[in-house]
């Protein structure tokens, strides 16, 4: 019972982390139809600046703010210079362009910065607090708990309680009716692809420091697991998101745990084959109609 | 629509022939004539063997290596191949081997099992290279152990410690460099069991070959069974926190690690956000001190690296041996003062190896005679054990030494070990004294 807590407790920090990058996924498919396979190396990018200027400033802080900014602008410069060309071509133009992103990517970042994992720290510990005997979460994981729990509140709240929020929804749902109506589509994609790509870099921040550390390939993998639970999740549905997301980390731990590491990473792609074949659209998808 | 689609069809279609042309150009052998009587050609012709000379002109010796300089792996890895190059120049500025400069080509396989199959066939294809040397990785290097030997192509001391490079019979022309995982396990729990006979001995190891063999050298000295608990981790996952916690719930006191330099570090990481602080020993795959301080970072790494016990059979870098004040000297003149670790004395010892097995190889070299040169147990090496090459043995290191990190310096204890038909012995340590500053004469 004590392993079984342990190794939920565990997991759900991870879960959150996979359950915010999955969410920037789903921001960016809302806003543009399109699965964004460079998602993990934009992110990284931004985890380099955070990473920059922290080593100035000394201030992990200033550290994250400088990350998420960055984040957004690379979104900006991704969608305005390179993503805007290829929407009314082929859909996969924009799957196969964001491939060749991340190689590019990946490659100036290991020209300029090296191969080598460079150590980044945690602003609070690390350390498991032990509840009658078991370690459970550490103050980190109940920070990166509480910062992902924040963001998606946030982001709930813009979507359906502002007026922006309603244009990003109307100009992704209908872009032709909502530029009739006087919505600024274009811009509203824009928008779509910042946030999406600052939500990213955010969540790449926060597990970096609890893995390897940063490297041009930390975020392959949590790409590919996010990207599973966006896809168990449905790719529409934030919700989906977050509780697809904690369902995986919790899932991959207790897997490891019981079963042995070989078998998490195939548990993962199990649970995401049958959720494709089960309900193609996800677990939380909407209606037919909005999945196409 | 349609005529445009035909021109953007007719783009599409000539870019590809002008590739096509490219690569055709590309794989057409520089110059046939050039090439060497094989030696599988008629012997009765010829009163002496002529030999298989391919890579070798009158002033250079082409030699060849796959290795990751990209991708993940490559953050451990491409220093090894950079190491090896400068002592190459370094040889090079000093007249070489008879005469003769070695060029190194160094190919990027990013440790994908089907890139290495292709570059390796390039340089024995087409850049024609004397032999492969120091062919980096397990699950690499095992997709052209084939190709090497049925191609005769010496493949000499590859960086990796299975042992499936030690099979002469099936394999004549491929020879390993690492000791092995079984000695490197065997050793370890030796160590263990000598000087610390009541604690509780565990293992964390890899989730493939590396983590078995380990395992099984545990098991010659502990007997099958004999660990008191084993956890095993995938590179693909770089959260072990469960694993770190059902080995503190097993009660271990001494955890053995089949593990590379980034898990050695994940795996203290995560023990000391525990609060747990047991004895460590690992596997010289995992144990490079400098290596593991850049993954903990300066601020914790040394305190937390305080006592690891690993083990080595090359120079160590804590002390200062002639060899490695040398080998710091050509970093500094060869290799940009790059950063120096266990990884650029590996690097460089395997060159200087190689230059031994030249040299030895006579005059006028060919594939036969440096073969023979590696197994005639002549090689030395520089390692503090002889190398133990001979006609039925391809490993280079059949014995290992226990060292130790102190106060942030990684030195040899003394204690040293050999395996020999799966008994595990202490034996004397002999480290090879350095002669001519490291240029073999002949």
């Amino acid at each position: 019972m004590d392993h079984l807590l342990f190794l939920i407790a565990t997991g759900l920090a991870r879960g959150a982390i996979f359950a915010l990058f999955a969410l920037s996924l789903v921001l960016i498919w809302r806003a543009a139809r399109i699965i964004n396979f460079a998602q993990g190396a934009m992110a990284l990018v931004a985890t380099y600046a955070a990473f920059a200027v922290t080593g100035m400033t000394g201030s992990y802080w200033a550290g994250l703010g400088a990350g998420i900014l960055a984040g957004a602008a690379i979104g900006l410069g991704v969608e305005r210079g390179l993503m805007r060309f290829t929407r009314d071509s082929h859909p996969l133009a924009g799957i196969i362009v964001a491939i060749g992103l991340v190689m590019v990517l990946q490659a100036l970042l290991g020209i300029f910065f090296g191969q080598q994992h460079r150590p980044m720290h945690t602003p609070f510990s690390d350390s498991p607090l032990t509840v009658g005997g078991v370690p459970l979460l550490s103050p980190y994981d109940i920070f990166v708990l509480v910062v992902a729990l924040a963001v998606m509140g946030g982001l709930a709240l813009l979507f359906n309680r502002t007026s922006m929020g309603l244009q990003l929804r109307a100009s992704a749902f209908s872009p032709e009716v909502s530029r009739v109506l006087g919505v600024r589509v274009s811009l509203m994609v824009t928008v779509g692809w910042m946030l999406s790509a600052a939500v990213a870099a955010l969540a790449a921040m926060l597990l970096v420091p609890t893995e390897l550390g940063l490297n041009p390939h930390s975020t392959d993998v949590l790409f590919v697991y996010a990207f599973t639970v966006a896809v168990v999740g449905g790719l529409d549905s934030p919700v989906g998101a977050l509780l697809g997301g904690l369902v995986v980390g919790v899932a991959m731990t207790l897997v490891t745990g019981y079963l042995g590491a070989t078998f998490a990473p195939i548990g993962v792609l199990v649970l995401l084959v049958v959720v494709l074949l089960v309900k193609p659209g996800g677990i939380f998808s909407m209606r037919e109609a909005r999945s196409a | 629509m349609s005529q445009q689609f035909t021109a953007r069809r007719l783009a599409a279609l000539a870019g590809a022939s002008a590739v096509l042309v490219g690569l055709v150009g590309c794989s057409t052998p520089a110059s046939e004539e050039e090439a060497p009587p094989s030696a599988s050609g008629d012997a009765t012709t010829a009163p002496v063997e002529p030999g298989d000379s391919t890579g070798v002109t009158e002033d250079t010796v082409t030699i060849g290596t796959h290795t990751p300089l990209t991708g993940p792996a490559a953050a451990g890895y491409s220093s090894i191949s950079a190491a090896a190059t400068a002592y190459f120049a370094y040889l090079n500025d000093n007249g070489g081997v008879h005469g003769r400069s070695i060029e190194y080509i160094v190919k990027d396989d990013g440790y994908n099992p089907s890139t290495t199959q292709t570059v390796v066939r390039e340089l024995v294809q087409q850049d024609e290279v004397f032999a492969i040397v120091n062919g980096l990785g397990t699950p690499t290097h095992t997709a052209v152990l084939d190709f090497l030997n049925e191609n005769e192509v010496p493949d000499l001391f590859v960086a990796s410690g299975s042992t499936s490079w030690n099979l002469p019979e099936q394999y004549p022309f491929t020879f390993g460099y690492n000791a092995d995982y079984v000695v490197e396990g065997a050793a370890l729990a030796q160590y263990a069991a000598d000087e610390h006979p009541d604690k509780k001995v565990c293992l964390l190891g890899q989730d493939d070959d590396f983590g078995d063999a380990m395992i099984e050298g545990a098991e010659l000295v502990f007997g099958t069974g004999g660990l008191t608990h084993i956890e095993r981790y995938s590179v693909s996952n770089q959260d072990v926190t469960a694993q770190i916690g059902a080995l503190q719930a097993a009660g271990c006191e001494i955890n053995l690690l089949a593990t590379i330099n980034g898990f050695t570090a994940l795996a203290l990481g995560t023990s000391a956000q525990f609060g747990w602080f047991p004895m460590w020993f690992s596997s010289s795959s995992g144990a490079d001190y400098p290596t593991l301080v850049t993954y903990l970072g300066e601020d914790v790494g040394p305190q937390l690296l305080q006592g690891l016990v690993g083990t080595n059979y090359l120079p160590s870098l804590g002390s200062e041996d002639e060899w490695v004040t040398l080998f710091r000297q050509i970093n500094e003149d060869y290799n940009d003062g790059a950063p120096f670790d266990g990884n650029t004395i590996y690097g460089m010892s395997v060159a200087y190896t190689f230059a031994e097995a030249l040299a030895a190889a006579g005059e006028d070299p060919t594939r036969e005679s440096l073969l023979a040169a590696v197994t005639s147990g002549g090689l030395t090496g520089n390692g503090i054990v002889p190398l133990s090459f001979s006609e039925d043995n391809h490993a280079a290191y059949l014995g290992v030494g226990i060292t130790m990190v102190d106060q942030g310096v990684q030195d040899y204890l003394g204690a040293t070990y050999a395996v020999e038909g799966g008994t595990v012995t202490a034996v004397e340590a002999a480290p090879i004294p350095l002669e001519n500053d490291a240029l073999p004469a002949g």
